[in-house]
């Protein structure tokens, strides 16, 4: 179980495979740290990455939820980053609907070799995240 | 609860590396206690064979039915772990993997949390495991002739490249001659060869090779099929005809074009572009009138190709061989990051030839038909300097053939922004396009100079080698499956597949359902997304799966 004091946001990544997934190796291979609570699940494309998916992360218990995926126009699906794009921003409305704050779901691009970019994405939206404080869902609220 | 599952747990320590930092015989107890686990086992070194033929042995002794890899990164190895698993006579696919160096011990230097998050990890890695589903892998025979459409420098290396690697090459190309731009540059520098000697000598193979069908005055007008039975419809003359090939090469080329907006200028015959210099340079001879100085302008209408200023530079060079006269060449940052560009500029410069850099657009107006150019000179800090010059030479920019533009969208390839081809992938799959088969080389997709094209010709020619040579592609059958009750034939996965990989079919007689190419899927899962009925399963990333792993959310094992 986690311990008590110091509020460790759970955060979701999907990452694609072709590119977030590989900078998050690059990362580890260069010793870069990012946030340990950060959990990485590999996707094929951005563009498998469903509403459903995200929505339930955050039914699960995610404080935080971020989609990775290709710089646009330089996706191996051509449209793959640009469809997780959109559906990022129709979670955003969504959860504002329910009254979560849409901030918690973020979309960004990287390359295979943006290790460094990875750890700042991570540690950012970590500290995004503590800020908002614990999931409304989590809490029960 | 028996459910039959019984997973076998491989950890590995990398060497005894990760064995320094956490304990491993404390996680294999941790991971003993889970449910349906049947085996944990601890390896120092999975990646090499020694281990692997163990890792064999314990799945088949231990009757393991569902395999997770605790190691380094999928990317790596999981490809070798697919085959130890199908070796063991357990379904390849029904691996799953634990990433605890790169994203784990690598990553995060405090050992407690590290050790912490390896336990999620491979608990997130257990979960995905029990949805795993078994893909039977088949094989398809392939047509092992390649098509390859254009004829200008890289589709003729393309079609020799082919034909050394005995593969019949069919090579169109729509003009009446092969040779493409070659035939109209005055010269190649910074290559030392004149065109028509490289081109003579390139023609002479495309003779002598028994592999290669020549196709002048063709033209491809549509493709249906997919990889390794492709079947082109291809224009000659009044008469068309339809022929099968295994795998399609575009490589045809760019055009260039003046755009007299930007410049605010109509050519005229002191104002021309690098296209009618070149003309003029090729039968230089004939030429009436020398021209005593000559202006190149560039980096105003497209300051990022590499085509606008080495063609400036070559011309500059031209000139001063053929015409001596004074030449001058107006940049911005001139771009000299092609092998032996930097040696061309310096030619330039040691023949006489006058480089000013400007960073405000220079003003050109025309007196009594005379041109004079206003510009200030960033290195004598703005300093205004006014040129008279009898001939001044635009710069073009590149753009895609406008037939090519039209066959891409045809056969649903993808664009760019300017309508060029659009790469897979820049960096991983640089000649590869959107659909298994295709393949681009040359200027049709990438800023090329002629050595790089070169090059690239030979790269695809390997691709399709590769594909092809064998005679039969392994083929993962229903990877990504349409569920034909499901189905209600919206078309929507049609349309969002960037592959082209969906055509429709008929389930007994009757009933119209979408139905996906095997060879051309890339499995990206788009279509599961898009599917208003949730009918499409991709069976290694299903819903399933990928919820299972955040089943741990909140807590650690």
């Amino acid at each position: 179980m986690k311990a008590k004091g110091a509020f460790l946001p759970d955060i979701v990544a999907f990452c694609c495979a072709q590119s977030a997934y590989q900078a998050a190796d690059t990362a580890g291979s260069m010793r870069i740290t990012y946030p340990e609570n950060i959990r990485v699940i590999r996707v094929p494309c951005a563009g498998r990455v469903d509403v459903l998916h995200i929505l339930r992360a955050f039914e699960k218990g995610a404080d935080g939820v971020l989609v990775l995926g290709c710089h646009e126009e330089a996706c191996r699906h051509l449209s793959g980053n640009i469809r997780a794009k959109n559906r990022v921003q129709r979670v955003n409305t969504l959860l504002q609907e329910v009254g979560i704050d849409g901030k918690r779901v973020e979309m960004f691009t990287l390359a295979p070799n943006q290790g460094s970019r990875f750890a700042r994405i991570a540690n950012e939206v970590n500290e995004r995240i503590k800020e908002l404080g614990p999931s409304p869902v989590k809490s029960g609220a | 609860m028996d459910n039959g599952l019984k997973l076998g747990v491989f950890l590995c320590d990398c060497g005894g590396t990760l064995s320094k930092v956490t304990d491993f015989s404390a996680i294999k107890a941790k991971l003993q206690k889970l449910s349906d686990v049947t085996y944990v086992g601890i390896s120092h070194d999975l990646c090499l064979k020694r281990a692997q033929q163990a890792m064999q042995k314990d799945i088949k002794d231990k009757g393991i039915n569902r395999v997770v890899v605790a190691a380094c990164s999928p990317e790596l190895h999981e490809n070798d772990f697919m085959n130890v698993v199908q070796s063991a006579g357990v379904n390849r696919h029904l691996l799953s993997m634990a990433n605890i160096r790169e994203q784990c011990f690598w990553a995060h230097p405090d050992k407690g949390k590290a050790a912490k998050k390896a336990m999620t990890q491979i608990g997130m890695a257990i979960n995905r495991a029990r949805f795993l589903e078994p893909v039977e892998q088949t094989q398809i025979s392939v047509n092992k002739d390649v098509l390859v459409i254009g004829g200008g420098i890289t589709g003729i290396q393309a079609a020799i490249e082919l034909s050394n690697l005995n593969l019949k090459t069919t090579l169109v190309e729509k003009e009446a001659t092969l040779g493409g731009k070659l035939n109209r540059f005055a010269n190649l520098y910074p290559v030392q060869v004149s065109p028509e000697e490289v081109l003579a000598t390139k023609l002479k193979q495309v003779a002598e090779s028994q592999n290669i069908y020549v196709l002048t005055s063709a033209e491809l007008i549509d493709v249906s099929g997919e990889v390794g039975n492709f079947s082109a419809r291809i224009k000659r003359g009044n008469g068309e005809f339809v022929r099968n090939f295994g795998a399609i090469i575009f490589a045809t080329g760019y055009t260039t074009q003046f755009s007299s907006q930007i410049y605010g200028l109509e050519l005229s015959n002191n104002i021309i572009t690098q296209s009618q210099l070149e003309e003029m340079l090729k039968s230089s001879s004939e030429v009436k009138q020398i021209p005593k100085s000559v202006c190149f302008v560039t980096d105003i209408s497209d300051e990022h190709s590499r085509v606008s200023p080495l063609s400036a530079l070559r011309n500059a060079l031209g000139i001063k061989e053929k015409f001596r006269g004074e030449v001058c060449v107006l940049c911005q940052n001139l771009k000299v990051d092609g092998a032996g560009l930097e040696k061309l500029y310096r030619d330039c410069r040691n023949k006489g030839v006058l480089f000013i850099k400007f960073d405000n657009s220079p003003r050109i107006s025309k007196q009594d038909g005379k041109i004079k150019i206003e510009v200030e000179d960033v290195l004598m800090s703005g300093e205004q300097v006014t040129l008279p010059c009898d001939l001044l030479v635009v710069e073009e920019t590149s753009v895609p053939p406008l037939d090519s533009k039209v066959l891409g969208s045809t056969l649903y390839m993808g664009l760019d922004a300017q309508g060029f081809y659009q790469e897979n992938n820049v960096h991983l799959y640089p000649t590869a396009s959107n659909r298994e088969g295709i393949f681009f080389a040359g200027n049709c997709h990438a800023d090329l100079d002629l050595m790089q094209a070169l090059t690239d010709a030979s790269n695809v020619a390997l691709s399709a080698y590769q594909l092809l040579a064998q005679g039969k592609i392994a083929v993962e059958a229903e990877k990504v499956m349409v569920d034909p009750n499901k189905c209600r034939f919206c078309l929507t996965c049609i349309r969002a597949c960037p592959h082209h990989a969906i055509q429709e079919a008929k389930v007994n007689h009757e009933k119209m359902v979408a139905q996906i190419a095997d060879l051309a899927c890339q499995g990206c899962g788009i279509c599961a997304v898009v599917c208003p009925a949730k009918a499409i399963k991709p069976k290694d990333w299903s819903d399933e799966q990928i919820l299972a792993e955040f089943e741990l959310l909140g807590e650690y094992v």
